[in-house]
C-alpha cells in the first residue's frame, strides 16, 4: 500500500493544528509571537490570518432543508470555539516535534462558556451555542405519508419506546492526512488527501481558497478505510492547500489518533421516541419516530442530511400504511456528526426492527411470523412505501427462509426453551432488513448521483479503466477489472483500474452509500459496451463484411448469419458467468465463412488507423456517465444467537447467520469481506462502542484505550449465504453491499440479547449492551 | 473528579498548618512546582511542571486560600492551564491533633479538560493520589522541623525514602 504519509517530497514542512481544549469558550486573545520565533518554526497562522482568505467549510444541504441554520464554520476559529478539538492555529515547522513544542508558546486566553452537551438538554433550552440563533435548534423537518394520527388512533395497540443511538467514532485505521505542493510558476496546487471524494473535494477546496478548479489536482493514494468519515471536505484540507501557496514549499499534516477522535466526524447520535401501532392479528398500522438528531457544533458536508435518510427507510421491509418522522436537528458542543457506515439507515432499521420485536412481545407472537405477515410479496414490486420510495425489487421471504433453514430456527427455539429450564439465558434475535443503496439518482442527491468511467483499449490491447468512484479498501480494482475482462474476453491481468487522481480521471462523484459497483461499475460496463460497438465496426471493415453480421464473443469478432448477429448485437450479455459456461441463449456458432479477428487485432488497427472504416474516429476509448433511474434496495436476514452469562452479564455468541441479497455478485470474496466488516462494526455499536463527553463537553473516550473498538476475540464465526434478486435499475443487476452488515446486524444482536433477558421482563435496552447494564438487570430482578 | 482522603502526620498541628500555608514551603513540597509567588493575601501565582502518564507539560495558574482558620481549617481554590489541558478545583483541609499526631482530612472537586481529560482520564485518580502522597510526605518532613531550623531538603529520592519509611512505620504499628 501507498498512503498519503508514504508520499515523501523533498523539503516538506510539517503542519500541526492547535485545538481548543474547551467545549465552548470565547477566545479573548491569541499571542503567537513567541511561537513564531521558536526553533524550527516556519510560520504560525491563526483565524485572523485566514478569515478573509479561506472560505467556510461547506455543507451540501444548504437550500435542501427548509429553515436550515448553517453556522459560519471557518477553517480556524477566530473568537469562538464550539467543541473540544476545534482548530485555533496552524503551526508550520521543520518537523512534528518543533511544531508541538511551539504549541507551548502560543498563549490563548479563553473565557469559558457553559456548554450544551446533553442532546435532550440542548434541545430543551440549554445554553445557546450561537447567540444570534437564540436556541440550539438547527432545523425541524417532518416527512412521511399517510394519516399517522388516525392510524395510531385506530390501532388495537400502540407501543411507545424511547430509543437511543449513541454517538460512534468511525475509526478508520488510517487517520486523515493531507500533503500539499504548489508550483508558483505554473500556479498549480496538488493535494494528496485521504478522502473518499477526490473530485467533489477538489471543487470545494478550490472554491474555499479561491483558485481555479483546474489548477488544483487532488490525488488520493491508497486510503486505509473511510466508513463515511472521509466523505467530507475538512478545514485541514483547505488549510494545507492555502499554506502551501503561502510558503511555496510542500506541507504535510498527518492526523494523530487523538485528533481523529476529537475532530473527525462522528456518526449516529439520535435520541427519539418510537410509536408503533398494530392490530391484534399482528398487522403493523403505523409508525412514528420523533427524533432529536445530534448535529454537533456545526455542519460538515452532509450533517443535517443524515437523519433525513433515517426518515426514508422507516418502512423497513414491511407494508406500513402510515409513517411519520419528526426530526429536530440540535446543535451541541461536540464535533459534527455526519455519514458513518450506513449513514442514517442503520438508525431506521434499528428502530423498525426493534418495533417489530416490541410488537411481537406485546402480542405474544413469534417474531419471525410477525415479520413474514407484514412483508410485501415478490409480485408487489416495485413496492411503494409510505416514505415515498419505490423499492426496485425484493423477495424478503426467500432470504428469511434461507436464514431460518441455516439456523434451524425451530430447533434453536427448542434449545432456548430447554436452556431456560436449566437457567441458561439464550436469546435469538432476527433482523430482516432492507437498505437504500447505489446512491443515487441525481434528483435525490446534493451533488450529482451519477458516476463516470473511461475505458481505453491500448494498441497492445492492454485495457486502462478510469473510474470516478474512489475505492478505499473495497477492492473495486479487482471487481471492475472482472467486469471488463468478462465483457472483452481479455485477461484480468491485462486490465489496470485507475482512480483517485483528478488530473487523470474524468470528473466523478466518489465512493459512499454502497454506490461504487452499482453506479460506478455500471458506468464501466456501459463504456465497454460503447467500445465493443466501435470495435465491431472496425472488425467488420477488416473482414470486409457488414457490421450487422459480426458477432463478438470471448474476445473474438466473427461473421455470423445476419439474423443471428442482429439478435446477438441487441442482447445484454450476462457478464458474470464463470469461464467456459455458456450464457443463457448462448451465441450461435459462427456459420459465416469462418472469418475472425480478435479484439487484439482490432486494438492495433484502431490505433494504426489504416484499416478502419472511413469517417470513423481512430483510437479505442470511450467514456460513459451513468445516471441511475432509481436507488437499489438490497435486503436480507440476520440471525444472532447469544447466551448471557448470569454471573457477569457478559454476552457470548453461539451462532451468527447472515443471508444478504445484494443482487448479482461480481466477486463473492469481496462481498463476504464487506459483510464481515459491516457485521463487526454493527457488533461494535450493539455491544461496546460509545463516544462519551463529560458534562463540560470534554471528550472522555479520546483514545483507543477508552473507545472500545471490537477486537478479534470478540467477533463470532459468521455463517454467510446469499439469495440473488437482480436489480432492474442497472444492466448488471447489482445493488451494493458496503453497508449491509452495519444495517442488518445491529438490531439482530440487540434483539437477541433482549430475547435472552425476556424472562426478566426486559423489552428494550439501549446500546451499547455492556455487561454492567445487563448485570444490573439480572441483579435487580433477583 | 472527587478527591477525598485523610493523612496522618507525625508533627504538631500548628507546624503542619504553618507549612501548608507558607508559600516557600509549598513551593518546595508541591511536586513539580517551579514558581510560587505571592500576588495578594493568600493569593499566589504558580508555575507547575506536571503530567499524567505520557501527557506532560507546564501549567501556569493561581492558588487562593480562603476560610483560613489557623490551625484547623482552610479552603484552597486552584486553577491552571497549560498545553496538556487545564484544571480547576476547590477543596477544604481540616486538621485535627491527638497525641502529637495531626490528622488531615481533605475533600475536593477537580475538573480537568483538554488532552488530560481525553487521554489521561483513566490515570488521573492514580496520578493525583501519587502527587498528594509526595506532597504530604514532604510537608510532614517540613513540619517536623521547627521554624528557626534549616528546612529539610526534598527531591524525588528523599521523598520516596520518607514515604517508604512512613509506610514501614505504619506497617509495623498494625
Amino acid at each position: 500500500g501507498h498512503y498519503v504519509d508514504d508520499v515523501k517530497l523533498a523539503d516538506t514542512l510539517t503542519v500541526m493544528f492547535l485545538r481548543s481544549m474547551y467545549a465552548h469558550a470565547r477566545i479573548t486573545s491569541i499571542d503567537t509571537s513567541e511561537a513564531a520565533h521558536a526553533p524550527g518554526v516556519v510560520a504560525v497562522y491563526t483565524g485572523k490570518d485566514v478569515a478573509e482568505k479561506v472560505g467556510p467549510v461547506p455543507c451540501a444541504s444548504a437550500g435542501a432543508i427548509p429553515g436550515l441554520r448553517i453556522p459560519d464554520y471557518r477553517v480556524l476559529a477566530t473568537d469562538h470555539v464550539v467543541f473540544v478539538g476545534h482548530p485555533i492555529a496552524a503551526v508550520v515547522a521543520t518537523d512534528r516535534y518543533a511544531a508541538l513544542d511551539a504549541f507551548d508558546l502560543i498563549m490563548v486566553d479563553y473565557e469559558e462558556l457553559p456548554a450544551a452537551v446533553d442532546l435532550e438538554e440542548a434541545a430543551a433550552g440549554g445554553p445557546a451555542i450561537y447567540e444570534d440563533y437564540g436556541d440550539n435548534i438547527a432545523y425541524k423537518l417532518t416527512a412521511g405519508e399517510g394519516d399517522i394520527e388516525a392510524a395510531l388512533a385506530g390501532s388495537d395497540k400502540v407501543i411507545s419506546q424511547r430509543i437511543v443511538h449513541q454517538r460512534l467514532a468511525p475509526i478508520a485505521m488510517e487517520p486523515r492526512g493531507v500533503l500539499a505542493r504548489y508550483f508558483p510558476g505554473e500556479q498549480e496546487l496538488t493535494l494528496w488527501s485521504s478522502t473518499q471524494i477526490p473530485h467533489l473535494m477538489r471543487t470545494q477546496v478550490a472554491l474555499m481558497i479561491g483558485i481555479p478548479e483546474n489548477k488544483l489536482r487532488v490525488i488520493t493514494p491508497e486510503v486505509g478505510g473511510g466508513f463515511g468519515s472521509k466523505l467530507n471536505v475538512y478545514a485541514e484540507e483547505a488549510m494545507l492547500g492555502w499554506i502551501a501557496i503561502q510558503l511555496g514549499k510542500p506541507v504535510k499534516w498527518i492526523e494523530t489518533r487523538r485528533e481523529n477522535m476529537q475532530a473527525t466526524i462522528h456518526g449516529r447520535g439520535q435520541v427519539g421516541t418510537l410509536d408503533v401501532g398494530c392490530t391484534n392479528d399482528g398487522t403493523i398500522t403505523g409508525l412514528r419516530w420523533n427524533v432529536l438528531a445530534d448535529m454537533g457544533a456545526y455542519m460538515q458536508l452532509l450533517t443535517p442530511a443524515i437523519p433525513t435518510l433515517t426518515g426514508l427507510m422507516l418502512s423497513g421491509c414491511y407494508k406500513i400504511p402510515a409513517i411519520q418522522i419528526n426530526i429536530t436537528g440540535v446543535f451541541t458542543n461536540k464535533v459534527a456528526t455526519d455519514a458513518y457506515r450506513g449513514a442514517g439507515r442503520p438508525e431506521a432499521t434499528y428502530v423498525v426492527e426493534r418495533a417489530l420485536d416490541l410488537v411481537a412481545a406485546e402480542l405474544g407472537v413469534d417474531t419471525v411470523e410477525l415479520r413474514r405477515k407484514n412483508f410485501p410479496k415478490p409480485d408487489e414490486f416495485p413496492f411503494k412505501t409510505a416514505t415515498g420510495l419505490f423499492y426496485d425489487s425484493g423477495n424478503y421471504e426467500a432470504a428469511l427462509d434461507k436464514a431460518l433453514g441455516m439456523a434451524n430456527y425451530k430447533a434453536l427455539r427448542e434449545e432456548q426453551r430447554k436452556g431456560r429450564e436449566q437457567g441458561r439465558l439464550i436469546g435469538i434475535g432476527v433482523s430482516t432488513y432492507v437498505e437504500i443503496c447505489a446512491l443515487g439518482p441525481s434528483q435525490a442527491m446534493p451533488a450529482g448521483g451519477w458516476e463516470s468511467a473511461t475505458v481505453r483499449i491500448e494498441p497492445t490491447c492492454k485495457v486502462t479503466v478510469m473510474t470516478g468512484a474512489s475505492p478505499h479498501g473495497q477492492g473495486q480494482e479487482t471487481s471492475f477489472a472482472q467486469i471488463v475482462a468478462d465483457q472483452l474476453g481479455v485477461d484480468l491481468n491485462d486490465i489496470t483500474v485507475i482512480h483517485g487522481d483528478t488530473a487523470i480521471v474524468q470528473y466523478g462523484i466518489g465512493t459512499f452509500g454502497s454506490r461504487a459497483t452499482a453506479v460506478g461499475g455500471t458506468a464501466v460496463y456501459m463504456a465497454v459496451e460503447k467500445l465493443i460497438e466501435k470495435a465491431r465496426q472496425i472488425a467488420a471493415h477488416m473482414m470486409g463484411v457488414d457490421a450487422a453480421s459480426v458477432a463478438f464473443n470471448e474476445g473474438k469478432f466473427s461473421k455470423v448469419a445476419a439474423r443471428a448477429a442482429s439478435a446477438v448485437a441487441t442482447e445484454v450479455p450476462e457478464p458474470m458467468l464463470p469461464a467456459g459456461q455458456a450464457p443463457a441463449g448462448a451465441l450461435p456458432e459462427p456459420e459465416g465463412d469462418g472469418k475472425q479477428v480478435t479484439i487484439q487485432d482490432v486494438a492495433l488497427a484502431a490505433h494504426l488507423a489504416r484499416e478502419i472504416p472511413p469517417g470513423l474516429e481512430p483510437g479505442l476509448s470511450a467514456t460513459h456517465f451513468f445516471e441511475p433511474t432509481n436507488f437499489t434496495f438490497p435486503f436480507g436476514t440476520h440471525i444472532a444467537v447469544v447466551e448471557v452469562n448470569r454471573d457477569t452479564g457478559d454476552i457470548k455468541f453461539l451462532r451468527y447467520i447472515a443471508v444478504d441479497d445484494c443482487g448479482k455478485v461480481i466477486n463473492p470474496m469481496l462481498v463476504d469481506g464487506q459483510v464481515h466488516g459491516g457485521i463487526v462494526q454493527a457488533l461494535g455499536q450493539a455491544l461496546y462502542e460509545e463516544v462519551v463527553y463529560d458534562e463540560q463537553g470534554q471528550l472522555i473516550t479520546g483514545t483507543l484505550m477508552d473507545y472500545a473498538v471490537p477486537k478479534a476475540a470478540m467477533i463470532p464465526w459468521m455463517e454467510l449465504d446469499r439469495t440473488e434478486t437482480p436489480s432492474p435499475v442497472n444492466p448488471m443487476g447489482v445493488k451494493g453491499v458496503g453497508e449491509a452488515g452495519t444495517i442488518g446486524a445491529t438490531p439482530a444482536i440487540v434483539n437477541a440479547v433482549v430475547d435472552a433477558l425476556a424472562p426478566f421482563g426486559v423489552r428494550h435496552m439501549d446500546m451499547p449492551l455492556k455487561p454492567e447494564k445487563i448485570w444490573q438487570i439480572l441483579n435487580q430482578q433477583n | 473528579m472527587k478527591i477525598e482522603g485523610t493523612q496522618e502526620m507525625h508533627a504538631r498541628r500548628e507546624r503542619v498548618f504553618q507549612a501548608l500555608v507558607d508559600p516557600a514551603v509549598l513551593q518546595r513540597c508541591i511536586p513539580g512546582c517551579e514558581r510560587l509567588e505571592q500576588i495578594g493575601e493568600h493569593h499566589y501565582s504558580t508555575t507547575l511542571r506536571a503530567g499524567v502518564g505520557s501527557i506532560k507539560g507546564v501549567f501556569t495558574g493561581n492558588v487562593r486560600l480562603e476560610e483560613v482558620q489557623p490551625p484547623t481549617h482552610f479552603r484552597m481554590v486552584v486553577d491552571g492551564k497549560g498545553q496538556p489541558g487545564f484544571l480547576k478545583g476547590a477543596g477544604t483541609l481540616d486538621l485535627e491533633e491527638s497525641d502529637g499526631v495531626t490528622l488531615i482530612k481533605y475533600s475536593g472537586d477537580v475538573q480537568v479538560g483538554g488532552t488530560i481529560a481525553g487521554v489521561g482520564q483513566r490515570m488521573i485518580q492514580g496520578a493525583a493520589r501519587m502527587m498528594l502522597a509526595q506532597f504530604f510526605t514532604a510537608i510532614e518532613a517540613e513540619a517536623q522541623t521547627e521554624a528557626h531550623e534549616e528546612p529539610p531538603r526534598h527531591g524525588s529520592f528523599r521523598t520516596a525514602l520518607r514515604w517508604f519509611s512512613g509506610w514501614l512505620r505504619r506497617l509495623f504499628r498494625r
